[in-house]
């Protein structure tokens, strides 16, 4: 019973220092998972929680949602362009990665090849939570995020994959290209045969199930289900997950009522916001600094070893895919931040934390993979940010800037027409000076109504875009009246039912409009070169 | 008089398009239409509960789209009528135009240098091109 409340008391710590790290960072020009790692190294070095963060922990507990809910929100369609040149940098990009870091790795620190090759796999895997949240905080092209979510998720399952065939042979000695070949699909197809049934099962029986409290449990059962059930067929757990969310996120949500996609949706959101939360502050926590000072040399090769490797396989298989066709490529100023935004997280630490005791030069191995997690975490982490703005990806067109700023400056100028009408409804402001200061309000409004309407002349699509946004609001605005009146009881169930499945519709609809339009507004790949 | 069709989207062209094709309406003394088509095939793919309401949807915002340029009109002292038609948005035009009699076509094209909306500048070209020789319809595209 004790043990039982020590672990909950710390589970509402970890959620408690999560949630003020989440408040903290809105103040600051800092990614939130970083912020976590720091907070979570801060007490990690002041006064060090009781903590034992295992593999199984990170991967049969926080691994299922993350992959899930990633795979889940990822949209194919805007992947399609360049799903080519993501899978080449999700496959063979990992299997280089590998052997490049394992190189440079027994090159500088005199660690057995085979060693090091199990050391290049679990660093292989990129995580793309800190790094979207940054493209999401600053509005970044949503191609681009779905591009680096889309190669992290596939690379996760395949470094997992190599890492257990590394680790097999550098703990037998033996190892047949041939066999680890073999083994790496049948594990591979194993692992996504098991994802496409149970994805599919799932997305028949939301389709089916009309009651949106079952079908957002049949999504946590799909992504623990199909990562226990893979692992117990020995293929990749990983894969299936990758492979069910995407079935369910990009087909099988298609089925479910308008309100059982947004209970989904916004459960994965939040299950997905704990599980990040409590994963980047053990990261932090289990960090153990003296440890890794003892072992500052191999990481500082590990560290060069993955930038290098990272930018020969981004910059050289892009190149190598931009030859076969020009719809597919990668253009180059993603592969800078495909590149630098190469950011380790949660699978390395988890497939670092499972490497055996026994496993010669076990601590050093794990000492660099915090290292390596630590420095892209806060070191290319908290410098993306300029690196995108160097490159000019998250500047706005002046134009939307320009309806940005006369929408603000005309819903300034009528709050301050309604506070002056208010102040003279109660007989606080004189007649004249309301109507000297009211005729001033009228004109001030007049002319950026003027001016909004010169930029529409020249920007059409901007009266479109306010257009919907309009009518968004709107039918949000009806949906909120429509609850108030079930509420107080004057709707029946089966009315309000039928009404709110109507308006979710709608805005369905209208979400699916305005990314049509946005879409289209977007250069395709290449464009903007 | 035979009208004249100004199809319109509510893209970037748009503004610049019912300009000209209210001052042909002017020039001309022609009774001016303007037209959106509603092609939901345009959103991509739908589930079938979905189709009816997004349908409904994009004429409703055609409807707004097409309110806001009549009104431009009538502030330059011209009628102008709407009209919402369904279907492929090259095919549905084309259809419009022969039911109505059109004796022109007014349609916009992006500006250099901006992505493509519905058509790229080519195909409107090579669409305009089409109508004209089909139908013996002038068609004015406006950069």
């Amino acid at each position: 019973m004790e043990e039982f409340l020590a672990i909950e008391a710390l589970i509402i710590l970890l959620v408690l220092v999560a949630t003020l790290v989440a408040i903290a960072v809105r103040r600051v020009r800092l990614a939130y998972t970083v912020a976590l790692v720091l907070v979570g190294l801060v007490i990690a070095i002041r006064r060090p929680l009781d903590i034992e963060v295992t593999p199984e922990l990170i991967l049969l507990l926080f691994v299922p949602p993350l992959i899930f809910e990633a795979a889940f929100h990822l949209d194919l369609r805007l992947l399609r362009d360049t799903l080519p040149s993501i899978l080449m940098l999700a496959v063979p990009g990992v299997l280089l990665t590998t052997l490049f870091v394992a190189g440079v790795v027994t090159l500088g620190t005199g660690l057995p090849f085979a060693t090091a090759v199990v050391f290049g796999a679990l660093i292989a895997a990129t995580d793309p939570v800190a790094e979207v949240a940054i493209f999401r905080e600053l509005g970044v092209p949503r191609r681009l995020a779905v591009a680096v979510e889309g190669e992290s998720l596939f690379n996760d399952g395949t470094a997992i994959v190599v890492f257990r065939i590394a680790l097999i042979a550098a703990v037998s000695g033996v190892f047949d290209p041939v066999d680890g070949f073999f083994d790496f699909f049948q594990v591979a197809l194993g692992g996504m045969a098991v994802g496409l049934a149970l994805g599919w099962l799932a997305a028949q029986l939301i389709g089916r199930i009309d009651d949106h409290l079952i079908s957002a449990t049949l999504t946590i059962l799909l992504a623990y289900g199909a990562y226990l059930v893979a692992e117990q067929l020995h293929v990749s757990g990983v894969l299936a997950v990758v492979v069910a969310g995407l079935l369910t996120g990009n087909l099988g949500t298609a089925g479910a009522s308008p309100t059982a996609r947004s209970m989904i949706f916004n459960l994965w959101e939040y299950l997905a916001f704990i599980a990040n939360s409590l994963v980047f502050l053990l990261i932090g926590l289990d960090i153990d600094l003296s440890q890794l000072w003892a072992n500052l040399w191999p990481i500082a090769v590990a560290v060069v070893a993955v930038v290098a490797s990272r930018a020969a396989v981004v910059y050289g298989l892009s190149w190598l895919s931009s030859l076969g066709s020009d719809q597919t490529h990668i253009p180059v100023r993603w592969r800078h931040v495909l590149f630098w935004g190469g950011l380790r997280g949660a699978i390395s630490l988890a497939l670092a934390l499972s490497l055996p005791v026994t496993l010669p030069n076990h601590d050093m191995l794990e000492s660099m993979a915090f290292g390596v997690i630590l420095f892209t975490l806060v070191g290319q982490g908290t410098t993306l940010q300029w690196l995108l703005r160097r490159l000019g990806l998250i500047e706005r067109p002046g134009h939307v800037v320009g309806r940005e700023r006369y929408m603000g400056q005309l819903l300034a100028a009528q709050a301050g027409m309604h506070r002056l009408d208010d102040l003279r409804r109660e007989g606080i402001l004189l007649d004249k000076i309301w109507q000297s200061l009211h005729a001033d309000y009228i004109e001030t409004r007049s002319s950026l109504t003027e001016e909004m309407d010169h930029l529409f002349a020249n920007h059409a699509e901007l009266e479109r875009e306010l257009l919907i946004q309009a009518r968004r609001e709107a039918l949000q605005a009806g949906r909120a009246a429509l609850m108030d009146a079930f509420r107080q009881g004057l709707l029946s169930d089966e009315v309000f039912g039928e009404l709110r499945t109507d308006i979710d519709r709608r805005l369905e609809a209208m979400a699916l409009i305005e990314a049509a339009v946005q879409s289209r507004q977007l250069p395709r790949q290449g464009e903007g070169e | 008089m035979k009208p004249i069709v100004c199809a319109t989207r509510g893209g970037e062209a748009c503004r610049r398009n019912q300009e000209r094709a209210i001052d042909l309406a002017k020039e001309r003394d022609a009774e001016l239409i303007f037209l959106y088509i509603v092609d939901p095939s345009l959103v991509g793919p739908v589930k079938e509960s979905l189709a009816e309401v997004l349908n409904d949807e994009m004429a409703r915002m055609g409807r707004s789209l097409l309110r806001i340029a009549q009104g431009r009109a009538r502030e330059r002292d011209v009628v102008a009528q709407v009209a919402v038609r369904y279907g492929p948005v090259q095919q549905s035009i084309k259809d419009y135009l022969r039911e109505v009699g059109a004796s022109t076509l007014v349609i916009g094209t992006p500006r250099a240098g901006t992505p493509p909306r519905i058509f790229t500048p080519t195909e409107i070209q090579r669409f305009a091109q089409e109508v004209y020789e089909e139908m013996g319809v002038e068609v004015v595209v406006v950069a």
